[in-house]
């Protein structure tokens, strides 16, 4: 032991030498940092797919024009890793300016204070316009960390073509209708094999907070900063037991044990045997990637109430944009996000199909039938616990998923099921 | 293994062949996939041989923006870790397996600790490391990390095999009056030929497929190495998985081709024994 | 030829009467005593700046409160052992690590088996055949983990997989949408599966180096006294390898132990968490929720468990006869 205890420390000294020899060598030619009498930068992430590059440049340029000697410099994100890459940006001594955030990830930044407080800019921020979900998303005991970007819901995208040969001339409006529809399409297509009037996986979790939602229920309760799961209500369990009645009726061959994703739903549907998904709109692009032809035979509609002329209530998934605390140009970054926050730019993001986050113009998305359930929809959405913990539940293992694949696969009843989502829930909320 | 009958080495083959089909099926399936059209990728036919075939995928992966950079800087960063961490692994091998000296055996036990840690619990202090350095960001600080992950397999791998290469060899190079240094170029060196391949080769292929380092040191997009650029094939509107196998099979070119060039030394290996007779 | 560096002194040296070592070596010049000191400097740096500093590092975080917060503003908070106790007192963190050393076990074993079988077999095999398998190894050891694991999922997947279809085909009609993830077992069985098809190339390759590197010579000698094929193997080959079997069961044992990427993509430790492992919980409660002070704390336990597992090898490795000179 003492042998190799003293190459140890041994060792650390000579580490601890050519570290100091490399950080003093180090210092003096790399000059990455600005110094502050010079042309200014702003550093702004976005995420991959989140703005349209033409509506950036044209941003960027007015951005520039408007602040002489300033410099945007925009880095686009991919969402895979985008946890550590923002986690170790933050701590590094040259954060960036903007970022943005997905908005369950944003309590979590919000409730650590590592966001610069802009209550009291929200007014330039078109504060009034504020997307409700989003906004719940990025404040934090009262105040607000993050400015809503943009969002989308899930709706129904269905085949025009297989809705007419079914005899089905308006798009159902409640959940009787609905069921009538899987009925009446089911029966068109008796002959074929591979027909599905709804594909569903079991683990389609969003679709199953409308449900409950649609019943007065709701995942959790909210008490200050405080979340309580409340899957066990009845309100919960009634949505539950819908959820389970539309994959018995709908004859889905969809896995009960996996999401929309895998496989990806939007594949599936391209194969031409399926009448009708619950999706964000740009599925339709996707599918259209398998077969072109589907997206003239795909309209949409807001995923029915139990109230008939109702729609139901929708997650509204999306992003925050928000100022890291660490910024070296708070104020430079604050003018960069009223320019995005305008309306004018808002309305770009409406144009390119999604549900603008500071604006309630939202005519641009009415043109295109896919688009314009969305936005119909997007009047009742509803955001998820804002809560750090969620952050946990949404990285990977997600209770109201397990709760549903044990619930449809019949390995446990409901009430145990409801029981142990509310268990894993309440842990994850509990912030470890 | 010189007086095989032919039934026995046909048998051989055959078995040989079979469990290379065996490793090469996913490898396969990754291929036709990315000869898939989205359509066909969810189909449910049967196409256990691709029913047709489009190069769109290829193209399309090769023709990405940036392709090439990554692809760049992928190839020096790998290339550089490989390097530096076979010189610092077999300056330290040899008297590893040769000599005795105080300390030692307290190296052994680092080397062998310096594997136990994860590595997604090293790379918050990692990064910190590196940002007091100033190595975020630039190149040979990844090369730095790579070499870091390397290394202790590096040290105890070519450790083994300088140990096993008989001390007589070396003694009769002696005797012959080859130098210190003559000896180990031409004994120590040759006979370590697998040994050098087989880390080189481990090193090569860690390097190569490391991502959250990669991704979470090098800011600029024009640093970035391929594990990020193949990332970008996921984006929040869907995956595009024809595009991701085929990058993936171009992808795995460089390592293939890196193994082609070195497995020589596999075979030479082997001869290199005659050097005792 | 007076010099005692590396070969030197080593043929020098008959090894079992070498034993007073401290003695003899207060009797060599000064620079001598330096050289493997010097040879073994840039490693020593690299590995103790970069993974034995780090490692520290994780050892102080884990008696801390480091969440984003304290992360950004630089904030040290220190905790005693509550990162450890909030670890330790989740029931299930036991079940998760019983489950982590099942899985490494039952993953290693079947690696090296493998891996040895494989090697044994290309030392056998005519020049061609050889490069066929060792391409195909190398493609199954080069293949970048993301498509690996999207392959494997498709290939076990319900609907679409082409075993499914394949098993049909064959006339097992009860494997129509038969579902090879419905219980943490199962999917820890296909993430096993996954994780020996890319582990064993090494192994294979490095227990083939081994194998080639005692001479031909040898092996015709042994024929040549008429020993069959396992009297040979256990002549001439297992001496060969034995060193390296133990070095890379070493090191399977620690890469199964800790592997992450395969786990997490292919059911994120699910369904209802059973296919949860150790790494996964690392990463789940620690680098997710962003508790690296929890993440730390796993990471030390996770040491521990290995440490403890791994304690008779380390011992092995160095006090046995094989790392005497």
């Amino acid at each position: 032991m003492r042998v190799w205890s003293k190459a140890l420390v041994g060792g650390v000294a000579i580490a601890l030498a050519v570290s100091g020899c490399a950080g003093s060598s180090g210092d003096s030619p790399s000059t990455s940092s600005q110094a502050p009498s010079g042309p200014r930068e702003i550093t702004v992430w976005l995420m991959n797919g989140s703005a349209p590059k033409g509506l950036l440049d044209s941003l960027n340029k007015e951005f520039e024009s408007t602040h002489k000697d300033v410099k945007v410099k925009y880095e686009e994100q991919q969402w895979n890793g985008i946890q550590d890459k923002l986690t170790t940006a933050l701590a590094s001594n040259d954060a960036p300016d903007l970022i943005e955030i997905g908005n369950t990830q944003a309590p979590k930044f919000a409730s650590e204070g590592v966001l610069e407080d802009v209550t009291a800019d929200a007014d330039s921020f078109n504060g009034a316009n504020w997307l409700p979900s989003l906004k719940d998303s990025g404040s934090w005991d009262g105040k607000q960390y993050a400015v809503p970007f943009y969002a989308a819901n899930r709706e129904v995208l269905y085949r025009k073509d297989l809705f007419e040969k079914a005899g089905i001339t308006t798009p159902p409006k409640s959940r009787q209708e609905w069921l009538d529809a899987i009925t009446k399409l089911k029966a068109a297509n008796a002959s074929d094999p591979e027909f599905q009037a709804l594909y569903l996986p079991g683990q389609n979790w969003y679709t199953l907070a409308s449900f409950i939602w649609d019943e007065g229920g709701d995942i959790a309760k909210k008490d200050g900063t405080k979340f309580t799961a409340s899957l066990s209500t009845p309100e919960a369990k009634a949505g539950l037991e819908f959820y389970k009645q539309l994959v018995d009726a709908s004859g889905t061959k969809a896995p009960k044990d996996a999401d929309e994703q895998t496989p990806e739903q939007a594949g599936i549907y391209a194969q031409g045997h399926v009448a009708m998904m619950i999706a964000l709109p740009w599925e339709v692009a996707t599918a259209a990637k398998s077969d072109p032809s589907i997206k003239d035979k795909t309209s949409a509609f807001p995923i029915p109430s139990k109230t008939a002329g109702k729609t139901a209530p929708v997650f509204q998934g999306g992003s925050d944009l928000a100022i890291p605390a660490n910024s070296k140009d708070k104020d430079l970054a604050k003018d960069y996000l009223k320019l995005i926050t305008s309306d004018k730019y808002q309305a770009e993001f409406a144009k390119a199909g999604m549900i603008p986050g500071t604006s309630k113009d939202v005519s641009a998305l009415e043109a295109d039938p896919v688009n314009a359930a969305m936005a119909a929809a997007s009047k009742n959405g509803h955001a998820l616990p804002a809560t750090p913990g969620w952050a946990t539940v949404e990285a990977g293992q997600n209770p109201l998923k397990d709760m549903l694949t044990a619930y449809l696969t019949g390995a446990k009843q409901i009430d145990a099921a409801t029981k142990d989502a509310d268990d894993a829930l309440n842990k994850a909320f509990s912030g470890s | 293994m010189l007086r095989k009958t032919h039934a026995q080495r046909l048998a051989l083959a055959v078995v040989g062949l079979v469990v290379a089909l065996v490793f090469f099926f996913p490898t396969y399936w990754m291929f036709t996939t990315a000869l898939k059209t989205p359509a066909q990728i969810l189909s449910p036919a049967y196409d256990l041989i691709p029913l047709s075939a489009t190069f769109k995928n290829f193209v399309n992966a090769v023709t990405k923006p940036g392709f090439t950079t990554f692809l760049t800087n992928s190839l020096i960063v790998t290339l550089g870790a490989v390097a530096c961490s076979l010189i610092a692994g077999m300056l330290a091998a040899v008297p590893l397996a040769r000599l005795r000296f105080r300390g030692r055996k307290g190296f052994l036990l680092l080397v062998l600790i310096a594997q136990v840690a994860p590595l997604e619990a090293l790379f918050i202090p990692m990064y910190l490391i590196m940002r007091d350095a100033d190595l975020l960001n630039e190149l040979p600080g990844l090369i730095l990390v790579y070499v870091a992950l390397t290394l202790p397999f590096t040290v105890w791998t070519l450790r083994g095999f300088v140990k096993g290469i008989p001390v007589e060899l070396e003694e009769a190079g002696m005797v012959d009056g080859c130098g210190r240094w003559g000896v180990f170029r031409r004994i120590t060196l040759p006979l370590l030929g697998p040994g050098l391949v087989a880390t080189s080769v481990f090193g090569f292929i860690t390097a190569w497929n490391e991502f959250l380092y990669g991704l979470v040191f090098m800011r600029d997009k024009d640093k970035q190495t391929l594990p990020v650029w193949l990332s970008t094939f996921k984006t929040a509107f869907g995956t595009d998985w024809g595009g991701i196998m085929a990058a993936s099979v171009v992808y795995a070119i460089p390592a293939l081709i890196f193994f082609l060039l070195v497995q020589r030394k596999l075979v030479s290996g082997g001869t290199a024994g005659a050097v005792k007779g | 030829m007076t010099t005692t560096v590396d070969t030197a002194r080593s043929a020098g040296t008959p090894p079992p009467a070498a034993r007073p070592g401290a003695r003899r070596r207060a009797r060599r010049p000064l620079a001598d005593v330096a050289v493997p000191y010097l040879m073994m400097l840039p490693a020593v740096v690299l590995i103790v700046a970069l993974l034995g500093w780090p490692a520290i590092q994780v050892l102080l975080i884990s008696f801390r409160k480091l969440d984003l917060g304290e992360l950004v503003k630089g904030k040290v908070v220190w905790v005693g052992f509550d990162n450890y106790t909030n670890v330790l007192s989740d029931p299930g963190f036991w079940e998760i690590g019983l489950r982590t050393v099942l899985f490494t076990a039952g993953a290693v074993v079947a690696t090296l088996l493998l891996g040895l079988g494989i090697a044994l077999l290309m030392r056998h095999l005519s020049r061609w055949v050889r490069i066929v398998l060792q391409v195909s190894l190398v493609l199954a050891w080069a293949t970048p983990i993301i498509a690996t694991t999207t392959v494997f999922q498709w290939i076990f997947d319900q609907q679409y997989g082409i075993l499914n279809k394949t098993l049909v085909k064959l006339g097992f009609d009860s494997f129509q949408g038969h579902s090879w993830f419905s219980t943490g077992g199962d999917v820890l069985i296909v993430i096993g599966l996954l994780v020996v098809w890319q582990a064993v190339p090494f192994i294979a390759f490095t227990l083939y180096a081994g194998l080639i590197g005692t001479s031909k010579d040898l092996y015709e000698a042994v024929a040549l006294d008429g020993a069959g094929g396992w009297q040979a193997f256990r002549a001439v080959s297992w001496p060969a390898v034995k060193p390296l079997l133990t070095m890379v069961t070493f090191l399977s044992v620690l890469w199964d132990f800790k592997v992450i990427a395969q786990v997490w993509a292919m059911r994120q430790g699910g369904p209802d968490g059973g296919s949860t492992t150790l790494p996964v919980l690392l990463y789940l409660r620690g680098i997710a929720a962003s508790h690296f002070g929890i993440a730390s704390a796993v990471a030390v336990l996770m040491l521990i468990v290995l440490v403890a597992i791994t304690w008779r090898y380390m011992r092995l490795l160095i006090r046995s006869p094989e790392t005497e000179l």
